[in-house]
């Protein structure tokens, strides 16, 4: 499993590559047959109103340790073989990646739903703070109801 | 002293001063702190009113509010999250 929290920009498909491979050189389970994987990017414009950047705060230590136990909890609950979380913090420009999320399982079902389900418990319950900064100003982001409710769907506090 | 630390918008509200903090006697408990930072900074203390404001001692969630507070405790108090 690997979880990493990073303010450097990272390209999607070169990480997607390099945990497939990984999972393939011998060493890893052998039993792969399915790699899920999704990335979220900053939009260039939020209902309408353009998005200037996106600031991301993290507490560092405490955020990465939380992902890795929502991760955990995900891997236990429907046995995936291997994930891959890289969420970026700092500031990000519209059209960059700010979190990926890749699963690899035995057969397509647990591997979407292990994408489908971290995703969730990420959007509400992973410690990162987000805020919008637009030509009106800057605010702070908080789940939608929406989140709360796709979280609670997907499980009891973990 | 303790370590305060004021995540998103919580930051951007609370006094920098507060980040290493020597407590007055009767602080004792996280209840007790909330109170005393609401008293000493009533704007933040309006912030953290909230019911969705976490805290953390030590990097750990602590829903109890009469957990007790130690010296060089790190208390960090978390807005609603938004990752993903």
């Amino acid at each position: 499993m690997t979880i990493r929290v990073t303010e450097e920009a990272f390209d999607p498909g070169a990480e997607i590559a390099a945990f497939n491979t990984a999972l393939n050189d011998g060493e890893g389970p052998g039993d792969a047959g399915a790699l899920a994987s999704f990335v979220g990017y900053c939009r260039a414009a939020t209902a309408g109103r353009p998005v200037g950047t996106l600031y991301i705060e993290q507490y560092p230590g405490f955020t990465a340790r939380e992902i890795q136990r929502l991760a955990d909890d995900v891997s236990r609950q429907l046995g995936t073989l291997d994930l891959l979380v890289v969420h970026r913090v700092g500031t990000i420009h519209p059209g960059e990646a700010i979190v990926l999320v890749a699963a690899l399982a035995a057969h397509r079902a647990e591997a979407f739903e292990a994408v489908r389900l971290l995703m969730d418990y990420l959007k509400t319950d992973a410690p990162l703070w987000k805020k919008e900064t637009g030509p009106d100003g800057a605010r702070w982001i908080e789940p939608t109801a929406q989140d709360h409710a796709r979280r609670a769907k997907a499980g009891e506090q973990v | 002293m303790v370590k305060l630390v004021f995540l998103g918008r919580f930051r951007e509200i609370a006094n920098p001063a507060l980040a290493q903090v020597a407590l007055p006697g009767h602080v004792h408990t996280l209840a007790g702190l909330r109170d005393w930072l609401a008293q000493a900074e009533p704007a933040l203390g309006r912030a953290l009113e909230s019911a969705r404001t976490q805290v953390a001692v030590n990097q750990a969630i602590v829903r109890d509010p009469s957990h007790p507070i130690a010296n060089d405790d790190e208390i960090a108090f978390l807005p609603p999250m938004s990752g993903g």
